[in-house]
């Protein structure tokens, strides 16, 4: 080995380390050469960025010189927003022709179920419309829009949305739920458009008021609604049918009144629902009373502490607040509906595709704690499996009606009021909104404005129905829900007669082929009235974590491996573990004693 | 004036270096950079100069008053440890059976067990979702309820009854199947280039297979052994993909089946709290690199690493 290792270092002195010495030299040229064409390609991408702003103040002076030969009385003053959208557009394209900028370019992006495509396509519809009014004017200006829909839930593209703010290549409008506002308003990367709105006042006195709520922080607004949902109680007409044969009466019939009316007074409570559910099971009408969502879709149990006549937020501190009353009563219902086999123990790890839906569809529940987007899930998915058959299909828009009835989330008892559970989506605007356009510091604040009005646009009451009534969503604004009520204009709509960009009328055409008939135009006008009851989980960036709390309570109770008290003090513990969370959370209340149920 | 020399082993080690540095060495001290600041939201403009040891002290706190941050850690103790000597042991089983096989017979348990490294995370987790799933429809509950061995069907995963072992035990199983063939593929290839002539005496002197593999063949995997060892109890440390998906699905506890990758994950990625979830993944590397220098010293790597004393 020593003798080896002598020849090596022999031979290495000379050739070996001359030979090595120049591939070294070249292996380090090649690198440089690479680093070099690297940094030479980056700034060519860079490149385009920089050109325009290097090169708009002649490009800028241009329209402004030399039309006229006196810039002062020509150049418009900068815009303020009317309330006037007409008006408005045209002072803002007027402003930033006369500083060059002939065209402004927007991104928007929004994510949801194959038919709302109009989270997005909307935005391109307004700047259509919006760019007719400037044509109609003989304003110098355009306005284009690079549009993303992504199908799915919003999370993923509220977390892109977050990752790409400090690149600045987020989304100058997303579509997104009301959920994120609270921590991205935080933050900082959401556009405050109180002033915006104030303006507006006109336009936003048409939305419904309490979704306003859903865009507000901190009193200040933060976003548009877009579109909204409400989470009623299914009711399957068969079992209800089947209990009135086996002689439990009919629980469409309460003290002479029908049960939806009887549910909105506050008459048939979740004690009722409970006497309900249980002799549909006992009579075999029914494998279960009861079935809910499962694990992450937890808003529709926290319809439960409302109902019970509790609290998530003291809007005066500002603080979350744990109901213990309230949360013990839910918690109770759920563990008591487990334990005497109303409601499955593992209801929170159920399969969607395989279990929940399929044993909705098919009867297999007295009572199902959906949401209105189930109307029409239903008609598309084939979860039911046809008995003449042996198939699985979608229900038929036929079958739906028939087989399913709807009332809102009923009182926890009696005295309380009936409620439903909303969460928006909105429309919310980046604080950096309009960046990837020219002179963006300096005119900045037009370009906030631009965003502001293309949202305002595409918001109008057609659009609105329209997205409505194609995804099964409630509508937003008053003037929307009037023209779903309105048979011609469904009529119209079903023959793609309104009014549309060629782009938007594409993209919709197959799914208002498919959507767009008289019964779930009928279920939405209907169902719109639940909107009065409907209450918002809190808008404060560490809600998420108390939800996760209680939906773990659920799970425990439901499965027998806490009984309600135990869950409680579950909840308490894990509050103060969480040291912030803790600092961010008022416990409320005592666990009520005397109380029972049913 | 004398120019130095450079050393060309810097030449030929420099594109590995350069691609460690970028992607390890970098991120990982600014990890431990984001693990002293309260980032959340990826808003690095705002928190990245508010230094201090908040997520240190908030991290200690829960796993001092959090009973579900106490399950993730034993859980980590457990599937860790069982799981490694699951991966370690049966890839040396597999690898044995198959040395003694014909080759004909060989190649296809080989390929079979090769299978679930092959198969998409996403379409292997959702084969044992399925296997799992709480009702009749589940593939283990229709089978043993035909069998007669249950009675009604069993949430394998989160049924209290059964929590935590069950929950345990699929995390156990899951990755456990992918990771036997790593091992399996190394202890082969080893045994495979084993000089014959030590399997052709120890035949000739009469060695059963048992006798054979005690005495002949597993001393001479040692080195191999070490390696797989190590590697496997970090990557196993590190690992959360597929259990992902199944926490993910409901098909097992949130808590009994997540160690402690997995809550790091979730912790930056769910709740956006990236800078306590930077903690979290600071004390796990520390705990990995403790880990993995304890198993090489108590192996005997440093043996390993010796310059051989004979001539070659």
């Amino acid at each position: 080995m020593k003798k080896r290792r002598g020849i090596m270092k022999f031979s290495g002195n000379t050739l070996y380390r001359r030979g090595a010495s120049r591939a070294l030299i070249a292996g380090i040229a090649v690198v440089i050469i690479i680093i070099a064409a690297a940094a030479i390609i980056a700034m060519r991408e860079q490149a385009p960025e920089e050109t325009p702003t290097k090169t708009t103040p002649p490009a800028a002076t241009t329209p402004t010189e030399t039309p006229t030969q006196t810039p002062t009385e020509t150049t418009p003053a900068k815009p303020t927003l009317t309330g006037d959208i007409e008006k408005d557009i045209v002072a803002i394209g007027k402003y930033l022709s006369a500083n060059g900028v002939k065209e402004a370019k927007f991104t928007v992006a929004g994510a949801g179920d194959p038919n709302s495509v109009l989270r997005t396509l909307a935005v391109v519809e307004a700047a259509e419309r919006l760019n007719k009014i400037l044509a109609e004017n003989n304003v110098d200006f355009k306005i284009t829009i690079e549009d993303n829909f992504r199908r799915g839930g919003g999370d993923q593209l509220a977390e892109d949305f977050a990752t790409a703010f400090a690149s600045a290549t987020n989304p100058d409008i997303m579509a997104n739920s009301y959920k994120h506002i609270a921590r991205f308003a935080e933050e900082g990367y959401l556009l405050d458009i109180t002033d915006f709105v104030n303006a507006y006042s006109g336009f936003i006195s048409d939305f419904y008021t309490s979704l306003l709520d859903a865009v507000k922080y901190k009193g200040r607004f933060y976003g548009i609604p877009q579109d909204t949902e409400a989470r009623p109680l299914y009711w399957r007409t068969d079992v209800i049918a089947c209990l009135r044969d086996a002689g439990k009466g009919d629980i469409l019939n309460v003290r002479g009144m029908e049960l939806k009316e009887a549910v909105e007074k506050g008459l048939v409570t979740w004690k009722t629902v409970y006497n309900y559910a249980k002799t549909s099971v006992d009579t075999g009408c029914t494998e279960w009373g009861v079935l809910h969502r499962k694990g992450s879709a937890h808003p529709d149990l926290i319809q439960f502490i409302f109902a019970f006549g509790g609290v998530l937020e003291d809007p005066n501190t500002g603080k979350l607040v744990v109901d213990v009353p309230a949360v013990y009563k839910w918690l109770y219902v759920e563990w008591k509906m487990a334990r005497d086999g109303i409601i499955p123990e593992d209801m929170m790890a159920w399969d969607w595709g395989k279990q929940i839906h399929p044993s909705v569809v098919s009867g297999n529940t007295l009572v199902w704690i959906g949401g209105t987007w189930h109307w029409t899930e239903w008609q598309t998915k084939p979860y039911f499996k046809d008995p003449n058959t042996g198939e699985t299909r979608p229900l038929t828009a036929e079958e739906v009606q028939k087989l399913f009835y709807y009332t809102l989330f009923p009182a926890g008892e009696e005295g309380l009021s009936p409620v439903t559970l909303s969460q928006p989506f909105v429309w919310v605007i980046a604080s950096n909104a309009g960046k990837d356009n020219p002179k963006y510091d300096e005119l900045k604040d037009v370009y906030h404005m631009l965003a502001f009005l293309l949202v305002v646009k595409a918001s109008d009451p057609d659009l609105n129905a329209i997205h409505s009534i194609i995804s099964a969503h409630l509508p937003v604004r008053k003037a929307s829900a009037d023209l779903i009520n309105d048979p011609g204009w469904v009529r119209k709509l079903a023959n793609l007669e309104i009014e549309l960009s060629d782009r938007v009328k594409e993209g919709i055409r197959d799914i208002v082929k498919a959507t767009v008939n008289d019964i779930n135009v009928r279920f939405l006008g209907d169902a719109s009235y639940m909107l009065e009851y409907t209450k918002l989980t809190p808008i404060h960036p560490l809600y998420p974590r108390l939800a996760d709390i209680y939906r773990d309570a659920v799970d425990k109770v439901l499965r027998g491996e806490m009984t309600p008290e135990e869950a409680i003090d579950f909840i308490k513990s894990k509050v103060n573990a969480d040291p912030e969370l803790r600092d961010a959370t008022e416990i409320r209340g005592e666990i009520p004693s005397g109380w029972s149920f049913p | 004036m004398r120019i130095p020399k450079p050393n060309p082993i810097w030449f030929f080690l420099s594109p590995a270096l350069f691609l460690i540095i970028v992607f390890y060495v970098v991120p990982l001290f600014f990890s431990i950079y984001i693990s002293f600041t309260p980032l959340q939201n990826w808003n690095l403009a705002r928190y990245l100069d508010q230094i201090s040891l908040e997520n240190y002290e908030r991290l200690f706190y829960m796993a001092m008053n959090d009973p579900d941050v106490t399950k993730v850690v034993k859980t980590t103790i457990v599937f860790v440890t069982i799981t490694l000597i699951f991966n370690v042991l049966g890839g040396l089983i597999l690898a044995l059976s198959m040395f003694f096989m014909d080759e004909s017979l060989s190649l296809p348990y080989r390929l079979i067990w090769i299978l679930p490294r092959m198969t998409p995370i996403a379409v292997y987790s959702l084969i044992w979702y399925y296997f799992f799933l709480g009702d009749e429809s589940g593939t283990l509950n229709s089978l043993l309820l035909r069998l007669g061995v249950i009675e009604k069907p069993l949430a394998w995963g989160n049924s209290p009854e059964l929590l935590p072992e069950s929950a345990w035990a699929i995390i156990i199983l899951v990755n456990g199947l992918v990771g036997v063939s790593f091992g399996m593929v190394v202890f082969y290839s080893a045994l495979r280039s084993l000089p014959r002539e030590h399997v052709i005496a120890a035949r000739v002197e009469g060695a059963s297979a048992f006798q054979m593999t005690r005495y002949v063949l597993v001393p001479q995997l040692k080195w191999h052994i070490i390696y797989v060892t190590v590697w496997q109890l970090l990557s196993l440390i590190t690992t959360y993909a597929h259990i992902f998906l199944l926490v993910q699905w409901g098909a097992i506890d949130k808590w009994w089946g997540s160690p402690w990758a997995l809550y790091v994950f979730n912790t930056a990625f769910t709740t956006s709290d990236q800078g306590f979830a930077a903690a979290a993944a600071v004390i796990l590397v520390v705990i990995g690199g403790i880990l993995g220098i304890l198993v090489l010293r108590l192996m005997g790597f440093k043996k390993l690493m010796q310059e051989p004393k004979g001539e070659l």
